[in-house]
Parts: C-alpha cells; sequence; structure tokens
C-alpha cells in the first residue's frame, strides 16, 4: 500500500515534469513562418529597453501613449539604463538567450550582435510592416551588416561644439565662432578660463581624451580609425602626437579631472562647469535637462578644422532600432520599430532628442523650434566638410572607446605618460581585436 | 513483505559510540545484521534529504566553478563558443596589463591597511561597551547599526556625497583650516576614504568581539589586580591572550571579506572604477572585463588567480596561529 502510493507519486512528478517540458519547449520554440502583417486582435505583450535618462524617459512614455491609440492589443514593458550600464545588462542577457523583444541600439554594438545571430533579420518586414518610403538609402544602408538588415537608423548626428551662452556671459567672454584651428579652440579656452577663475568655470574638456576627435583628425588627414577588417588607421607616433597635443590645455586650461570624477557620470558641461564641449549634436537636449531651468540656450558649431577643406565630419546614425532574433512576437515588434521610426507622433514627442530624424514622415511630425531647427541648420551648415560615414564598427570598438577615455582620465591627472598611455591603448587594441 | 520496527528506538546515542572502542561482548548474529540494515536505512534517507543541497552544490557551485576554471584558458565574449588558448589569460594578466597590476596593488593596499585598522576599531568599541552601564545594550545595538545598512547602497551613495568638494567632510575640514577638496575625485585621498567606509562597518566583528570579551573569566582580572597589574597589562596580559582565538577568527573573516569589496567602490565610483583606476579594485576590475568588454575568460582567470591568492594568505594566516592564537584547555 505505502509502496503503491509511493509509485503513484513518482508517476505524478513524472508526468509533472513532462508537462513542464512540453510547456517549456512549447514557449521557446516559435518557429513559425512570418506572418506579413501584425493581426491587431492579438493580445502582445512586448518587452523594449533604451539608454538615457529622465528626460528621453518621459519622451518615450508619450510616445507609447501615441502608439497603444493606434495599437491598444500591444503592451509595451519599458526599461532604461545609462549607456554603460546598458551594454553590460544586455551583454549578460545575449549571452542567456533573454533580450529584450525591441531595443534602442547603438552603432557600435551592431556588428557584434549581428554577426552573432542575436538579432532579428529584418528583410522580411521592410516595405510591408516597416514602411522603408521616407527612409533614404544610405540611412537604411547603416543598419545592414554583412548583407543582413538588422537594424533601422532613427535619426542621424554630427559631431559638433556645444557652448553655454549663459555662462559666457557670466564671465565675459564671445562665444566661439566655429570652425578655426585646434589651437585658435585652445586660445579661446584659456581666455573663458582665465575670466572664469574667480566663478569656477573653465573653457572646455580635454578634447583628447575623447576617440571622435582623434578619429576627425584622423579623417582630414585621408585616413580612418579602424577599416572594416579592423585594421587601425593610424599608429603609436599618431596617437603619442594627438595626446600629447593636448598637453597644454591639461595644464591649467581644461577642467581638472578631479572636478569631472566628482560630477560624473554628469560632464563638465552638464554641471554648468565648463562653457564648451565636443559631443554629438544630439545631445543638446539631454544638457539643457542636466543644466536645469535657468540654463534656456546653448550654442552649437562646428568643431576645429584640422586640414582645410577635408570631409572630416560624417553624418553618424545616433541611435538605431533592433529586434531580439528569439522575439515570440516578430510582427508586433516590427510594427513597434515602425511606429518608433516613422511616426509623426513619435517625432513630436522626441524632437531632435535621439538626433535628427531619419525619416520624412517623422521629420514631418517634428515641431523643430529651438534647440531643434538649431540642430538641424547646424547640419546643413556643415555638409561642406560631410564625408562618407565608415563602415559598421569592428567588433570591440565600445570597448576602445571606453578604454580611450579612461586612458584619457589618467592622462588628466597624470598618473600616465603620454607613452604608457600609448602601450597601454595598443595592448588593449591587440586583445580587441584578436578576439 | 517483512515489517521492521522503527529503528530509532534500539540505536546506540551518537555520542556513546564517539567515546572510544567500546568494551562490551559482541552481540548475537541477528541483531547485528538487523542494526546494520537499520543503519544502511538511516544513511539512505540522511542522503535523501542532503539531495536538494548536494543538487545545488554541485549545479550552482561546483559545476560553475569547474566550467570558470576551463574558462580561463579560453577565449570567451559570451556569444561565440570559447576557444582554448592554454596560459595566454594568466600570461597577460602579469605581463601585459598594467591595470591589473594597479587593481592587485590598490586592493592590498586596502587590505592590509583597512583590515587591522577595523579591528583595531571593532576591538575597541567593544570593550568599552563590555563594562556594565545603563543604557548599554542601546549603545550595542547603535553601534551595530552601521553594519546592518553599510553594505548597501544607499550608503555608499551618502558616502560620495558627504566627501564631494564642498561636502559635510571638506568643509568641516576646511574649517579647521585643512584645505584637502573633495576626496571622490582625489587620487590620493580616495583610497584612505574607502577605508574609512570599510572600518566605520565595524559591528559584525564587534559583536564577536564582544561575545569573547564575555568569555573571560573575571577572576583573572582580580589575580592580576592583587598583582599590581595596571589596565595596559591587564589588556596585554590577559585580555589579548585569552581573546586571540577570536581576533584570529575576526582576522580571518574580515581579510577574506576585504578581498571582496565590490559595491561600495562600483557606486562610489559610479563603476568606472576612478579616480585614475584608484577604485578599481580587483573584484570590480574583474566585472568589468567580464561584463562590460567581454572577457570571460579572462575574468574567469583573474577570477582563479584570486581564488589562489586568498587561499595562499588563509592558509599562512593558520600556519603562524599556532604561535600566537591560544584556545582554552590548551596547555603552552
Amino acid at each position: 500500500m505505502f509502496r503503491i502510493r509511493k509509485h503513484r507519486s513518482v508517476i505524478a512528478a513524472a508526468a509533472l515534469t513532462a508537462g513542464a517540458a512540453l510547456v517549456l519547449s512549447g514557449c521557446s520554440g516559435g518557429g513559425s513562418e512570418p506572418a506579413a502583417t501584425y493581426d491587431p486582435n492579438e493580445k502582445v505583450t512586448l518587452n523594449f529597453a533604451f539608454w538615457g535618462n529622465d528626460v528621453r524617459a518621459a519622451m518615450y512614455d508619450e510616445a507609447f501613449k501615441a502608439f497603444n491609440e493606434e495599437y491598444p492589443n500591444i503592451t509595451v514593458n519599458t526599461s532604461f539604463l545609462g549607456f554603460p550600464e546598458f551594454w553590460e545588462k544586455r551583454q549578460t542577457e545575449a549571452a542567456g538567450g533573454g533580450l529584450p523583444d525591441v531595443m534602442q541600439f547603438d552603432y557600435s554594438y551592431l556588428r557584434q550582435y549581428s554577426e552573432n545571430g542575436l538579432l532579428l533579420d529584418l528583410d522580411p518586414y521592410l516595405g510591408n510592416i516597416i514602411d522603408t518610403e521616407p527612409i533614404a538609402d544610405n540611412i537604411l544602408q547603416i543598419g545592414v551588416v554583412d548583407g543582413t538588415t538588422t537594424g533601422i537608423a532613427t535619426s542621424t548626428n554630427a559631431w559638433g561644439l556645444y557652448t553655454n551662452p549663459k555662462l559666457l556671459e557670466q564671465v565675459g567672454v564671445d562665444t566661439y565662432e566655429g570652425g578655426g584651428t585646434w589651437d585658435d579652440y585652445q586660445d579661446w579656452m584659456q581666455q573663458v578660463t582665465d575670466a572664469g577663475a574667480s566663478q569656477g568655470i573653465y573653457g572646455g574638456t580635454d578634447w583628447t581624451a575623447r576617440i571622435q576627435n582623434f578619429e576627425i583628425e584622423l579623417r582630414a588627414e585621408g585616413s580612418y580609425l579602424f577599416s572594416e577588417d579592423g585594421e587601425p588607421g593610424f599608429d603609436k607616433a599618431r596617437l603619442a602626437e594627438f595626446w600629447e597635443s593636448g598637453a597644454e590645455a591639461r595644464d591649467g586650461i581644461t577642467i581638472p579631472q578631479q572636478q569631472l570624477e566628482e560630477v560624473y557620470p554628469l560632464s563638465g558641461f552638464d554641471a554648468a562647469k565648463t562653457a564648451s564641449e565636443l559631443t554629438w549634436d544630439n545631445f543638446g537636449a539631454g544638457y539643457l535637462g542636466n543644466l536645469g531651468e535657468s540654463f534656456t540656450e546653448l550654442g552649437l558649431v562646428a568643431p576645429p578644422v584640422t586640414v582645410e577643406g577635408a570631409k572630416d565630419l560624417y553624418l553618424k546614425p545616433s541611435m538605431l532600432h533592433t529586434i531580439s532574433a528569439k522575439t515570440d512576437h516578430p510582427e508586433a515588434a516590427a510594427t513597434l520599430v515602425n511606429f518608433l521610426v516613422n511616426s509623426p507622433e513619435v517625432g513630436a514627442a522626441f524632437g531632435t532628442n535621439r538626433g535628427l530624424p531619419a525619416s520624412e514622415t517623422q521629420l514631418e511630425g517634428a515641431e523643430l523650434d529651438g534647440l531643434d531647427a538649431q540642430i538641424r541648420d547646424y547640419e546643413a551648415s556643415i555638409e561642406d566638410r560631410l564625408g562618407d560615414a565608415p563602415p559598421v564598427p569592428i567588433v570591440g570598438a565600445g570597448t576602445l572607446e571606453e578604454k580611450f577615455r579612461q586612458i584619457g582620465q589618467e592622462l588628466g591627472f597624470g598618473t600616465l605618460t603620454v607613452d604608457e598611455a600609448v602601450d597601454q591603448f595598443f595592448n588593449e587594441m591587440d586583445v580587441v581585436l584578436n578576439q | 513483505m517483512t515489517i521492521t520496527k522503527p529503528a530509532a528506538a534500539k540505536r546506540p546515542e551518537p555520542g556513546a559510540a564517539a567515546g572510544g572502542p567500546p568494551a562490551r561482548t559482541a552481540p548475537p548474529a541477528k541483531r547485528d545484521s538487523r542494526r546494520r540494515a537499520a543503519r544502511r536505512r538511516e544513511n539512505v534517507a540522511g542522503y535523501g534529504f542532503l539531495i536538494p543541497w548536494l543538487i545545488g552544490f554541485l549545479g550552482l557551485t561546483l559545476g560553475p566553478m569547474i566550467y570558470s576554471l576551463y574558462l580561463s584558458f579560453t577565449k570567451y565574449n559570451l556569444f561565440a563558443d570559447p576557444k582554448f588558448v592554454g596560459f595566454d589569460n594568466y600570461i597577460r594578466m602579469f605581463t601585459e596589463d598594467p591595470q591589473y597590476v594597479q587593481s592587485v596593488q590598490i586592493t592590498l593596499v586596502y587590505v592590509l591597511v583597512g583590515t587591522p585598522i577595523k579591528l583595531a576599531a571593532a576591538l575597541g568599541i567593544a570593550m568599552l561597551l563590555n563594562y556594565r552601564n545603563k543604557g548599554s545594550g542601546f549603545f550595542r545595538s547603535s553601534f551595530y547599526a552601521p553594519s546592518l545598512i553599510g553594505a548597501s547602497v544607499s550608503v555608499a551613495i551618502v558616502w560620495r556625497a558627504m566627501f564631494n568638494t564642498g561636502g559635510p567632510v571638506d568643509s568641516s575640514l576646511s574649517f579647521f583650516g585643512i584645505d584637502l577638496g573633495g576626496w571622490v575625485g582625489n587620487v590620493s585621498l580616495v583610497i584612505p576614504m574607502m577605508i574609512l567606509l570599510a572600518v566605520w562597518q565595524f559591528g559584525a566583528p564587534m559583536v564577536i568581539f564582544l561575545a569573547g570579551l564575555k568569555q573571560i573569566p573575571v577572576e583573572l582580572y582580580e589575580a592580576a589586580e592583587v598583582d599590581g597589574a595596571g589596565p595596559f597589562r591587564k589588556f596585554k596580559s590577559v585580555t589579548l591572550p585569552m581573546l586571540s582565538s577570536v581576533i584570529f577568527f575576526n582576522l580571518l573573516l574580515e581579510t577574506i571579506n576585504a578581498f571582496q569589496v565590490f559595491a561600495s567602490a562600483y557606486i562610489i565610483s559610479n563603476g568606472s572604477g576612478g579616480p585614475a583606476g584608484m577604485t578599481n579594485f580587483y573584484t570590480l576590475y574583474l566585472y568589468k572585463r567580464g561584463f562590460a568588454d567581454g572577457q570571460m575568460g579572462y575574468a574567469a582567470a583573474m577570477a582563479w588567480v584570486l581564488v589562489i591568492a586568498v587561499a595562499i594568505i588563509a592558509f599562512i594566516l593558520f600556519r603562524t596561529s599556532n604561535r600566537w592564537v591560544h584556545y582554552a584547555g590548551e596547555s603552552k
């Protein structure tokens, strides 16, 4: 009797396990052919992840509200993090097979995720669920890795020089005109730092801590940062020369690294400690958000020129949207991507927070005034300097960019010499490029 | 089907067997075999109850550890399959990665300076609390409180705010004419700040010290007093020797803990390990290599070096302990 009961429980347990296995495999299988369209009566929940701050989160909330008016049966769960944390989390999810259905995506990780088959091939949805009419061909090409479209660029941005007119007025220095040589820019920063000494205001941040400034110098000389095969377009001597060129500025002109540490993850410009910063032009709205209500406008001008007449700048996708290859609802996810890329409502919600909208319909929806109009005009004004965009970044480009930034900090602290810094970066490159 | 009675009633007391070989006559063979069957059943039951734990141990601890040992000899970026590279990761660690060397250095400073200070503070305060005063219970709990909340995210955030330029620490020091500025962004002050944060969480060793102090017989102090010993002599000749086993226990535990400092460094530096890598402690660097850079093989190798290093240090502590640790009832 005792035995029988035992047997029964064993059988029950076995049945339960088998049932669970069936359910589990049923859940993860989902290998049906993609339907051409999303069935609007189907109740679907999608996970969506982005990097950003509260300002951007509020914009996404508005966008999803508009989305739900059109598609009430798709529930979107969102989560957001800062940029480095966002990628740490994605790395672990990617390894475990649990990426969010739809993601805001960065160019520098596109190749890595695409080559490892983590992103959904969007080609079956292009032209039907995802409307490609309003997007220029060269922008669609941005999301293509090895012949497969895995990302749709939402918008473009370009490298620019932001200035803070309110701080400049406080210290009584005229704004930087834009362009000029790196020496002109340094002299101007010197003026601001001298005039702002008593108020703790500096002219800017050491520009040699950002790999993008190195890239535009290399492009101006007809070279590049990395080729598609991962070959660097510079040698140790060139990198040493670049970091050396910031030595004078680090010595009392740009904001001391110690102060930057204290405000990190904000930049000196966010914290109203520097009057200028070289960065991507879509950062403006974020800057205004972080600077607070007492700051209402920013200046945006062209970065210094390395070689006259060179095509050193380029339009880069400021971000893309991608879909996880393992999503259970590819049609619904594609519907969401289409909405986020093309809808005028999203354009109205974001302005240029994500960069200048790439899709014409979205651009029409965006009421570009103030800063947004400034960014649009800026991208038009640098047309002569815009060259071809570099190839989709090599695997590990994000790691190298971060390493470059860290080394820049150590140069700022003086804990590394330029030669040591160059050796460290080349060591790291060696590891990353041979991964 | 034979029905056996529950074995527990006839089982000898477990303590009795341990007392030495029992000098009793051999029981009849039948009784012996029945007892053996009972014991076997008991073993089966014992292992049966252990199974959940064993599964956890094998599946969640031992398995991953062995896998990580394997990974430490590979290149593994989380996406593609691990690629075997022999000892490359270990070689790179010691010869080509200045950041690793820096990380080891600051971790050692943190452990070697921070742990003794923390233990001294814990012992000192435990001794103060050992007096039987009114309200000592209140003070005991309030001194323990920082350790309860110390490891939390919020305290590290508060700590960061306190030690920033213009924060409470900076302004009170300036008041006394010591102008150090903020500690958080200062390359040479950030480690002292991290050590202070660790020392401030002295509660756990303090409680253990307090228990140890309570165990010291009062007669020893009385006898010492009769012999004319002052407070310092009593501390040196009675308290320290009587407490040495507790000190050893705390030292071991706190040293191992200190090697694994992560959360406070991660939060105070916002995950960057800055300024200039001065809070890039071992486990933080390991985490960044693994999860931010996607170099899991390298991170696994780092983890194994840490395991081996901590094991060696624990071994050395044990070896030296018989020179200075006295256990009660042990003749010396």
